[in-house]
């Protein structure tokens, strides 16, 4: 029985101590301010002050602690990708993600459960091919299976789906893993809180004051911060900040959705992720079905939800779990995503100085949460760029060098 | 007749003509039909009725609304069911979710003895070192976790989806809903009135109204709504979602309804809020409306002898009702330091019901074995509110009536944009703000006297009326929210030793949220995230309220600061069935499909069509069939059906400027007749789409598409057209013409014989255009070279295709034609080398790395990614595609290479393979692959890493591999 | 679902429409500099706002521009291109 617990029942009192400190008042200088306190934000700011020393860092957010996108992703990690770019970056998140819990000494619930992207025509299976290769050539555990292969791994999917797009194949990733998302935060937050970063919430910044292309403060609903470094971790809010620096970006911003439902006894270990009905699904350590789909198609910032989406969630759900016609689904809700033409992000310095971007997140935020703080938390202490995400770089783009993750191919035959 | 079942109540909703036997944890009971499980349940005094997640304490009822979850059954392939609303069913077997052993002997009861070891948020500071344990734990914790099991081999049940419109939709069926439907009825409008409960009516069924002709009011109102023509009862209904625009999803047994209506009344009520004492949450501890749905609805006596513990008249009344179901009501003790006076207060002493003013309830004892309780701890409270347990005593009793107060049940009217803000005055939210539309009535607006909620449905109902314009009069005036609040401002006291629970569903105590607070969830959705209230099956409904007292309290800040989590979809959960509906999936065919599968064809999907891969007439096998295919085209001629393809004509003065700022090349020098190839790239110079272009006349061109890009190309051009104000007429005729490619030497001949016109090389050179009749139908015939041999592409007007392929086919036999396919068509095209975008084209591809420069005319003043390739022409290549062949006489080698399989050079990644076939006309294995510039020149050598790591050898080769001097194709002599 | 009005078809839901992006004002291709080119290539104003967006109705093939304001997802106003005035 894990002694922890032991103390708990042995105390008269309950003595945990807060997790993050609360703040009266925002000083009106800090060395660094992070905007942003979700995973990305509060991981960069454990960083710095793990392992660089800054520790005079304010983090800020209009909101509560993981309030934004940490707080409402289906909470997949994984570092199969396509790019040479990419899978190096995820890699190391999925790497770092491993030993997060004992990192933060904070169980974050890393589950590692095996992921499958099915395919549901060649085109689609060749893509899975590409990503395998590339992914085993950087030494990630990743390799095309057939279907009797995926039906020996996960019994209860319908191969046919329904008549409708039989599975060809998959790309199947055995370190993919599922996480407690909320605590990831958390954690980070603590520890960051613990070395002497100071969070505060419910505190929007309204203004960044930029000289000479050089960032020398910040506006705050509760005052002025003079500083000369800026991380911008706002997903979905991003272009409202890049707008105060008088900054373009190809950004939009699009609603993602999510759903679950009822919490069922444990019947699903793997994550499952369909490329064509564009759907993935994984059962969380309370039981319940946690599900995606596709991008709404079109730029709306706000976290509003469709029926629409459920629908046709529910009916490609079934095609892969046929027996799941009578599951039912508790709760929708969606979150902003900060979306790219390339379906890379956005990171690391910008033509202002002290302006750091840790952006264009899209929908695959949540799993490079730790990588970004590392990667961010040495841009920021160096001002120069980290190896991982100079191909990153918001500079990309005037010089027409993407790094294409959306896939292989986005016109069909 | 059982032991708790009462004789015939005036209201009650069963038929006691029916009979129905049903077992639940392997015992058999009786029940009448309209019973719940619950209900028949509760006539036998069986009041344990599940397990609760966490520490598996026995639960019964608390709210018989629907509005909690502690009845949780399953019955064959159904999971999750709700006992409580479940009607039941004759021969029904029933068990408990969530138990490990069954529900009396569940062993996981255990858990409750070690809740000290068990605070909020244990788990995250627990089961992670060693790291290697971790998935040991949980597995644990899954398997403790979760409510009801899946059934893997239930089949797939498909239920119809329905649309539906009105002018109004109220959502709640009690008197201020059926007040506002008759109102708006009566000006006019089409009226749909939904309600969850099996009947309708809402509170008008079980809660007794105090004054003579009550139970006339009730059906009065009832007949008058049901009597308009224009309003529509539905209950046994529940508006699950509200979305944009008043699009409301309603669900029902059978379906989900998606209605659109005009406007909307919410009229749903409030849900009555649960108090917080020790052990608040054992069976016997219900909410005082469950007791009078008990009552008048099923008529079930609750209890023996009962406390109520009250805050309002709603309590009084409920204790008269209790009196009257000859329960034994041994107190009410009320909350509030004045008590309640006037003639219910009278009422309450003349039937000898003792009160006990400015008091509450501590805890409840339990009875043994913790199925239900024996007595009520009572404790007076102070001035200020604080209790005194030192002056407590004991009550006996089975059962706690509690009638604290009330939540809005605003999910619906949030979640279609409303907000609510706090009022101390009522000590509940109301409503701020509503979307254009949306109206509010009844308790939901803070009005709870029956009259007003009736006079607040009427007005709601005519307000909704002249939002559509079908009533000018003035509004009758708003009516005043009481006085005094029904609703108590903190119902809680908790125990120091008996869990005090706030949330029934994930049984989160009092004290939980203390702490939540006390280590930094101070805000309200923090708190729940990390103590999980609100999170399980009914999302808070009543936990919600209590705990944002609590946390306020806890933080020392209003309520009003605290606010509660937001309400999201779906208000009860719905389906999956329901919302997949029957999962209609469209299949776009060609007109020759049923030639296909008459020849064997194995199909392919492409976009929405579906194309015959390969045809295998006697099973044989992929490769060998495609083999055979390619052989007869190159050898003497083949047939394949290239109807999915996109055409579009472009006619009009501008067509060929049009066309010429559409595409990289130049058609405005096309001649009459001819043809050319096209490619069209973004406006990053990324390649999008490739195809033909034919001119048929001065200002008319008919261009092809690929199969997926069509409807995208054709909206592009559409709009391409508008901001370039140009003359030209783009229509979309993909779906009106069919098209046959047929091909291979002996092509022209059997051509000939099927039409007059003039087929010879002369009459028709290569990439030639001309009208003809072909088998008597009306054609456009053109010279094509993508398969590398003398071959024609016949479009044809959709209704002739069968004939044109018959009439090939027929004339074809004996030269030996055959139909080929997709397969087929990808291994004769790789043979020229040609390229096919999306296969050996990506996302980011431009045309200079794919052997396409050549059609890109940059001396054009414009086209759509000119501008771009000007940039990316500047840059030197990353990558470029070129022809390889394998350098390897293993057959194994040759067949293990696959398309996407990469090249590696110096330990790093150096290109890919996109296009690779065995060519049985070159007898080598070919294929197309992106490598470095500087690995390019032909007869470089490349090493393929395959699947299982080994390298095979191949080298660079010129394209096209067949016929390097495209003489097949081009023919310019007949045979 | 939303409803938004097509110019030609009237209110129809919004399942019958495609999302065109944001109505840009193309440079001049031969005179714009490179990275004026690349900014209107990539670049597109992402925060919340009053947009002017391309529409397009599926069902009928009618291109329009629809005036949203994005963030309250309220349609101000919708017109066929080039009867807007001003600009578009």
């Amino acid at each position: 029985m894990p002694l922890r617990l032991l103390k708990f029942a042995l105390s008269r009192q309950y003595r945990e101590p807060r997790m993050f400190r609360a703040h009266d008042r925002l000083r009106d200088r800090y060395d660094a301010v992070i905007i942003g306190a979700g995973g990305h934000g509060l991981a960069a700011a454990y960083y710095l002050a793990r392992d660089y020393g800054m520790t005079d860092v304010a983090v800020l957010d209009k909101g509560y602690i993981g309030g934004g996108n940490t707080g409402r992703n289906t909470a997949i990690v994984r570092s199969n990708y396509l790019t040479v770019e990419g899978v190096r970056f995820y890699d190391e998140s999925v790497r770092l993600f491993s030993r997060l819990s004992q990192d933060l000494d904070l169980n974050i619930f890393y589950s590692e459960r095996g992921h499958f992207t099915l395919a549901h025509t060649e085109s689609t299976l060749r893509t899975m091919r590409w990503r395998a290769e590339v992914n085993k050539h950087l030494g990630v555990n990743s390799f095309v299976i057939a279907p009797r292969e995926i039906k020996r791994i996960c019994p209860s999917i319908d191969l046919d789906c329904g008549g409708h797009m039989p599975i060809t194949g998959a790309l199947y990733h055995p370190p993919g893993a599922i996480v407690r998302h909320d605590a990831v935060a958390w954690g980070y937050g603590r520890e960051a809180d613990r070395r002497g970063v100071e969070i505060h919430q419910q505190t929007a910044v309204t203004a960044i004051d930029v000289k000479n292309d050089q960032v020398v403060g910040v506006e705050t609903s509760r005052g002025y911060i003079r500083t000369s470094r800026v991380l911008s971790a706002v997903a979905g809010y991003t272009p409202r900040i890049t707008k105060m620096v008088g900054l373009r970006t190809p950004i939009t911003v699009q609603p993602l959705q999510a759903c679950v439902t009822e919490p069922l006894k444990p019947w699903l270990d793997s994550i499952i992720v369909s490329a064509n009905l564009h759907l993935y699904v994984s059962q969380s350590s309370r039981g319940e079905l946690v599900m995606g789909a596709s991008l709404d198609p079109y730029e709306l910032h706000s976290e509003r939800s469709t029926l629409d989406f459920v629908e046709g969630l529910a009916d490609h759900l079934l095609q892969l779990f046929p027996f799941l016609s009578d599951v039912k689904v508790n709760r929708q809700w969606a979150g902003m995503s900060d979306m790219t033409p390339d379906f890379s992000p956005i990171m690391g310095t910008t033509p202002i100085r002290g302006f750091y971007l840790d952006a264009g997140w899209g929908t695959w935020g949540f799993k490079a949460t730790p990588v970004c703080g590392t990667t961010m938390a040495y841009t920021v202490a160096n001002d120069c760029n980290h190896e991982l995400i100079a191909a990153f770089n918001l500079s990309r783009f005037e010089e027409y060098e993407l790094v294409g993750e959306k896939g292989a191919a986005s016109v069909g035959h | 007749m059982s032991l708790r079942r009462l004789p015939e109540q005036p209201r009650e909703w069963i038929d006691r003509g029916q009979s129905l036997r049903f077992d639940f944890e392997g015992r058999s009971y009786d029940g009448f039909a309209g019973d719940t499980l619950t209900s028949a349940l509760a006539a036998h005094g069986v009041h344990v009725l599940g397990r609760s997640f966490k520490y598996h304490r026995p639960r019964g009822i608390c709210s018989l609304a629907n509005h909690d979850v502690n009845a949780l059954v399953q019955n064959g392939s159904n999971t999750n069911v709700r006992a409580d609303v479940l009607e039941l069913a004759a021969g029904a077997s029933y068990r408990a979710v969530n138990t490990f052993g069954g529900l009396a002997r569940d062993r996981a009861r255990l858990l409750d003895r070690f809740g000290a070891f068990l605070p909020v948020g244990f788990y995250y500071k627990t089961f992670h070192r060693p790291r290697r344990w971790f998935p040991f734990f949980e597995r644990r914790m899954r398997a403790l976790a979760g409510l009801g099991a899946i059934r893997p081999d239930a089949p797939r049940r498909r239920t119809p989806k329905r649309y539906d419109f009105c002018d109004v939709l109220v959502i709640g069926a009690g008197p201020s809903g059926l007040a506002a439907a008759t109102a708006a009825a009566d000006c006019g409008a089409k009226a749909v009135v939904v309600d969850e409960q099996r009947r309708p009516g809402g509170s008008l069924n079980y809660q007794c109204v105090a004054g003579p002709g009550s139970e006339n009011d009730a059906a009065d109102l009832l007949r008058q709504a049901a009597s308009r023509s224009n309003v529509d009862i539905r209950p046994d209904t529940v508006a699950a979602g509200c979305y944009a625009d008043c699009f409301v999803a309603l669900v029902d047994a059978k379906r989900l309804t998606k209605m659109r209506a005009r406007s909307i009344v919410m009229a749903t009520g409030a849900f009555e809020q649960p108090a917080v004492f020790g052990n608040n949450d054992l069976p016997g501890v219900i909410l005082a409306t469950a007791a009078q749905r008990l009552i008048h609805l099923f008529a079930v006596r609750p209890f023996d002898r009962c406390v109520v513990l009250a805050a309002n008249s709603d309590g009084y009344r409920a204790a008269l009702d209790l009196a009257g179901a000859g329960v034994r009501v041994a107190a009410i003790v009320d909350l509030r330091p004045d008590g309640e006076t006037g003639a219910l207060a009278d009422e309450v002493s003349r039937a000898k019901i003792r009160t006990c003013v400015s008091h509450a309830v501590y805890q409840a004892i339990p009875a043994a074995g913790l199925r239900g309780i024996r007595a009520a701890v009572v404790c007076p409270l102070a001035a200020d509110g604080t209790p005194e347990p030192q002056q407590a005593f004991d009550i006996a009793c089975d059962g706690i009536a509690m009638s604290v107060g009330w939540a809005p049940a605003d999910g619906p009217f949030c979640q279609a944009g409303g907000r609510m803000q706090w009022s101390d005055a009522l000590q509940q939210f109301v409503p701020r703000s509503a979307p254009e539309g949306i109206f509010v009535a009844g308790r939901l607006n803070g009005i709870y006297a029956l009259d007003d909620r009736i006079l607040d449905g009427r007005r709601a109902g005519l307000a909704a009326a002249a939002f559509l314009g079908l009533h000018s009069a003035p509004l009758p005036p708003e009516v005043a929210r009481p006085a005094a609040s029904p609703n108590h401002p903190y119902p809680i006291v908790p125990h120091p030793h008996a869990k005090s629970f706030v949330d029934l569903d994930e049984d989160v105590q009092y004290k939980d949220l203390v702490h939540s607070v006390q280590e930094g969830f101070d805000q309200v959705e923090l708190a729940k995230r990390y103590s999980t209230f609100g999170m399980g099956p009914s999302q808070g409904k009543l936990a919600n309220t209590n705990a944002m007292r609590i946390i306020a309290r806890a933080n020392g800040k209003t309520v009003a600061e605290t606010g509660v989590p937001r309400s999201r979809p779906f208000f009860h959960p719905v389906p999956l069935a329901h919302l997949a509906g029957r999962g209609f999936h469209p299949q776009r065919r060609t007109p020759l499909h049923e030639r296909h599968v008459q020849a064997g064809a194995v199909f392919m999907p492409a976009g929405d069509w579906l194309r015959p891969a390969y045809y295998a007439p006697e099973g044989e096998r992929r490769a060998q069939a495609i083999r055979a295919e390619a052989l007869a085209v190159r050898s003497a001629v083949g047939l394949i059906d290239i109807g999915t393809l996109g055409k579009l004509e472009i006619i009009g003065p501008d067509a060929a400027a049009f066309l010429e700022r559409v595409y990289t090349g130049k058609f405005a020098n096309l001649p009459v007749g001819a043809m050319r190839y096209a490619l069209a790239c973004d406006e990053s110079g990324v390649i999008i789409d490739d195809g033909t272009v034919a001119r048929l006349a001065d200002d008319r061109f008919y261009v092809t598409t690929t199969t997926t890009a069509s409807a995208s190309v054709y909206r592009e051009m559409q709009r391409w057209a508008i901001i370039w104000k140009l003359n030209v007429t783009i229509a979309n005729v993909t779906g009106s013409f069919a098209g046959v490619n047929v091909a291979g030497p002996l092509s022209r001949r059997i051509l000939q014989t099927l039409t007059d016109a003039d087929c010879s090389a002369g009459a028709i050179p290569y990439q030639a255009v001309r009208s003809a009749t072909v088998a008597g139908v009306t054609a456009r015939l053109m010279r094509v070279g993508f398969v590398g041999e003398l071959g024609y592409e016949i479009h044809v007007p959709a209704y002739g295709a069968r004939r044109v392929w018959d009439a090939l086919v027929d004339a074809g036999r004996p030269h030996g034609i055959r139909p080929f396919g997709v397969e087929a068509q990808r291994l004769l095209r790789l043979e020229k080398g040609h390229v096919i975008v999306s296969q050996d084209t990506d996302g980011l591809t431009n045309p200079f790395e794919a052997q396409l420069a050549w059609a890109v005319k940059s001396d054009k003043p414009f086209f759509v990614g000119g501008r771009s390739l000007e940039i990316l022409k500047r840059k030197p290549l990353s990558r470029k595609l070129v022809g390889f062949t394998l350098a390897t006489e293993d057959l194994r080698e040759r067949e293990a290479v696959q398309e996407c399989h990469l090249i590696i050079a110096g330990g790093h990644i150096a290109g890919r393979v996109t296009s690779i076939g065995c060519s049985a006309v070159l007898g080598q294995t070919i294929g197309l692959a992106y490598v470095r510039p500087e690995m390019a020149a032909v007869g470089s050598p490349l090493s393929i890493r395959v699947d299982d790591g080994r390298m095979v050898p191949a080298t660079v080769a010129r394209t096209p591999f067949y016929d390097p001097k495209n003489e097949r194709q081009t023919l310019a002599y007949c045979c | 679902m939303k409803l938004l009005r097509c110019p030609i078809n009237g209110l129809r839901p919004l399942q019958e429409f495609l999302f065109g992006g944001e109505l840009r004002d193309m440079p001049d291709p031969a005179v714009a500099t490179d990275r004026q080119w690349a900014d209107y290539v990539f670049n597109r104003q992402g925060e919340p706002g009053i947009r002017k967006e391309w529409w397009y109705h599926l069902a009928s093939g009618t291109w329009f521009i629809a005036e949203r304001d994005n963030a309250k997802d309220v349609i101000l106003r919708t017109y066929l291109y080039g009867a807007g005035g001003q600009d578009a």
